[in-house]
């Protein structure tokens, strides 16, 4: 009597016990792929920030070269060199007696 | 019996819970979904509109002129704002806008609003320094034209949506703007954009705007500005004009507008805004005036086309004046027996209006329009004019001799500087042009602009005739200011009365004086047109607008390292 109980509790145990290993890998499996698709979606989200940041730093830089080279055309205009060159450094035209004629060949217009 | 009742129970409850959470389901799924999945999109995603970058504008050696850059604007969303008067005080500070305004911009029911676009810069990082989450700053492109006033008039300038509304700005808006591109990005719980990336991405690159390059040189160009502007201040006049064109191209070199009179300052397309809209135009091809004595080559050019004279005819001018029709015309100055040359030389209307009666109106007015006048030169800046010029069956029995000297007749700067580039090159009218590329920058060919003949005017055996003629002038009649050391020159000088508003008459005191010519006069490699609107004292071409073309043709001769060809002067040129 006590052997077919024990038989009985014993095939019961181990068949439960097998159950409970499929389920408890069943829910780590779910687990586990919800936890890869979670992860896989905050890596987006942290890469989007990402990217937005490195698109605001580039956007910077960017805005910071049009800048400079705004800064540089305006520096470089005839009439600021013109300026420096007459009022600051005191320049002047040559009068026409000082200039020698030098002839090019093939001069053209451009 | 009593635990299976209580089992029943709390089955019972939480039936009921589920019932209930399932009907709330159902209810926002199914009934409410529309409205939920729209609100839901309103807030978790954003359309960002991406603006394409403006063109850049070059002159022809690759100098730029105008150009975009991205600047701070600041706005609001007024739907979250609790205090908007404490807000709008606080941003008065920063953006120096009156608070009561801005109030009422915070206070409105709108979802968005702006509060200051392209701000000076610093003001954004002081907006952030508020760290209202209901304020933000967003990025627009702002045009910049960093040699300031130089070709402004010219260039136009743009809107505050990019738009261009005057010049090149205007006239090429289309090429230089490029499309629109956006992005639906999603935003998080604290309202940062997050770009989501991945299949399900939905974007529109924007398509940028082309570079356009001008014909325009900046150097020539700011010869041009410089000259003009001392002119104009020198003769206290109301504003001038000055072209420079390549007569074989008709490429504008240089196209010197002063529209702000000697008193104020010139346009400057940074900010249209201290302009009064009258200063914006470009009036070398947006008004007419008449051109006077400027106009004689074009009597003298269809005269000996048809041999009806030659150069060496003698006229006998000594009366001083001469009857046509009911109006008495006379010369400025009393001349005596002279040579056709010497007629144009001396500037003679007696000897000019016998001229033009013996061609008669026909003839003459065949040859006017010939030269272009009396319809638009086709150049591309907007607001061109035809001038005006009346049907040759409409002309009074005083037209022809009012038309030869100038008068009777409206032309506009760049129609006469054109009329001048085909005494230059042979004979031929060209079709003048300002931007000599559009270049894609998505790496499609763009389009090339080339030189266009209209029409041949006269023949080059004419041409010749006329050219000696127009050196004469230089060398020894009334344009002797406007030769430049170094070179020959030819053109004509021209003092034009204006019409009176008051009187419909014309006037006594108000000029335009000007020169037009071209330099060297043995191989032209420039036009150059000088118009000064109303000089007070000193009111002849001759003495006022001679000289500019001078200068400008002796500086910008040498810049372009043209060889001198006049043993009178010397010239320095160095090779580059």
């Amino acid at each position: 009597m006590t052997t077919r109980v024990n038989d009985i509790g014993s095939f019961v145990f181990e068949r439960g016990r097998r159950g409970s290993v499929r389920r408890v890998l069943a829910v780590l499996l779910i687990v586990t792929g919800l936890m890869l698709y979670v992860g896989g979606k905050v890596r987006i989200v942290s890469l989007g920030y990402q990217i937005e940041a490195l698109e605001r730093e580039k956007r910077e830089v960017e805005r910071a070269n049009r800048s400079l080279l705004i800064e540089a055309s305006s520096l470089t205009s005839p009439a600021r060199i013109e300026e420096i060159a007459v009022k600051r450094l005191g320049m002047v035209r040559p009068p026409k007696e000082n200039v020698v004629v030098v002839k090019r060949k093939n001069a053209q217009q451009r | 019996m009593e635990r299976r009742g209580r089992i029943l129970f709390v089955l019972l409850l939480m039936g009921l819970g589920f019932s209930l959470v399932a009907l709330r389901l159902v209810y926002l799924q199914v009934y409410q979904r529309t409205a939920l999945a729209s609100r839901a999109e309103r807030q978790q995603e954003r359309l960002v509109k991406i603006e394409p970058k403006r063109g850049t504008i070059y002159d022809r050696t690759g100098r730029e002129l105008a150009v975009s850059l991205d600047v701070d604007s600041a706005y609001g969303v007024p739907a979250e704002i609790d205090n908007p008067r404490q807000l709008a005080k606080q941003l008065s500070l920063i953006l120096r806008e009156d608070p009561h305004a801005l109030e009422k911009r915070l206070s409105s029911d709108k979802r968005f609003v702006w509060l200051s676009r392209k701000m000076a810069p610093g003001r954004a990082e002081k907006v952030k320094e508020l760290g209202s989450k209901e304020i933000g700053i967003r990025l627009e492109s702002r045009r910049f034209y960093p040699k300031k006033t130089l070709a402004g008039p010219v260039l136009g300038f743009t809107g505050m949506d990019n738009e261009g509304l005057e010049g090149l700005e205007r006239a090429y808006d289309k090429a230089l703007r490029g499309v629109d591109g956006w992005l639906l990005a999603e935003k998080d719980a604290v309202g940062r954009t997050v770009f989501p990336g991945g299949p399900g991405f939905q974007y529109k690159l924007p398509k940028p705007g082309h570079d356009i390059v001008l014909t325009i040189d900046e150097v020539i160009q700011h010869i041009a500005d410089k000259e003009l502007d001392a002119a104009v201040q020198t003769a206290r006049a109301k504003g001038g004009v000055c072209i420079v064109m390549n007569p074989q191209t008709a490429e504008v070199l240089a196209l010197s507008v002063r529209t702000t009179g000697h008193s104020r300052p010139a346009f400057n397309p940074n900010e249209p805004q201290r302009s009064k809209p009258g200063e914006w135009r470009n009036r070398a091809v947006t008004d007419a005036f008449e051109p006077g004595s400027i106009f004689k080559a074009v009597l003298a050019a269809a005269a000996l086309e048809e041999k009806i004279v030659h150069p060496l005819e003698r006229f006998d001018c000594s009366a001083g004046k001469i009857q046509v029709a009911d109006r008495v015309i006379s010369d400025a100055h009393k001349n005596g027996v002279l040579t056709f040359t010497d007629v144009i030389a001396e500037s003679s209307n007696v000897g000019t209006i016998k001229v033009a009666l013996r061609l008669g109106k026909e003839r003459f007015a065949r040859y006017i329009t010939a030269f272009g006048f009396g319809r638009k030169t086709g150049i591309d800046i907007p607001g061109e004019i035809p001038g005006l010029l009346k049907d040759q069956r409409l002309w009074s029995g005083v037209s022809i001799g009012s038309i030869s000297i100038g008068q009777e007749i409206g032309v506009t700067p760049i129609q006469m500087a054109t009329a001048y580039c085909a005494f230059a090159n042979g004979g031929t009218l060209m079709k003048p042009y300002i931007v000599s590329e559009i270049v894609d920058r998505g790496g499609s060919e763009g389009k090339k602009f080339k030189p266009v003949p209209v029409a041949r005017a006269i023949s080059p055996e004419t041409c010749t005739k006329v050219n000696k003629m127009l050196q004469r002038v230089v060398e020894t009649g009334t344009g002797q200011k406007a030769r430049p050391a170094g070179y020959t020159a030819a053109g004509k000088t021209g003092t034009a009365q204006k019409i009176d508003q008051k009187t419909g008459g014309y006037s006594k005191k108000d000029y335009v004086s000007s020169f037009v010519g071209f330099a060297p006069a043995s191989s032209p490699k420039l036009v150059v047109l000088v118009m000064i609107d109303t000089p007070e004292g000193v009111i002849y071409g001759g003495s006022i607008a001679a000289p500019v073309f001078k200068a400008v043709a002796e500086q910008s001769l040498a810049y372009l390292q043209v060889p001198s060809d006049d043993s009178g002067g010397r010239m320095l040129l160095v090779g580059r």
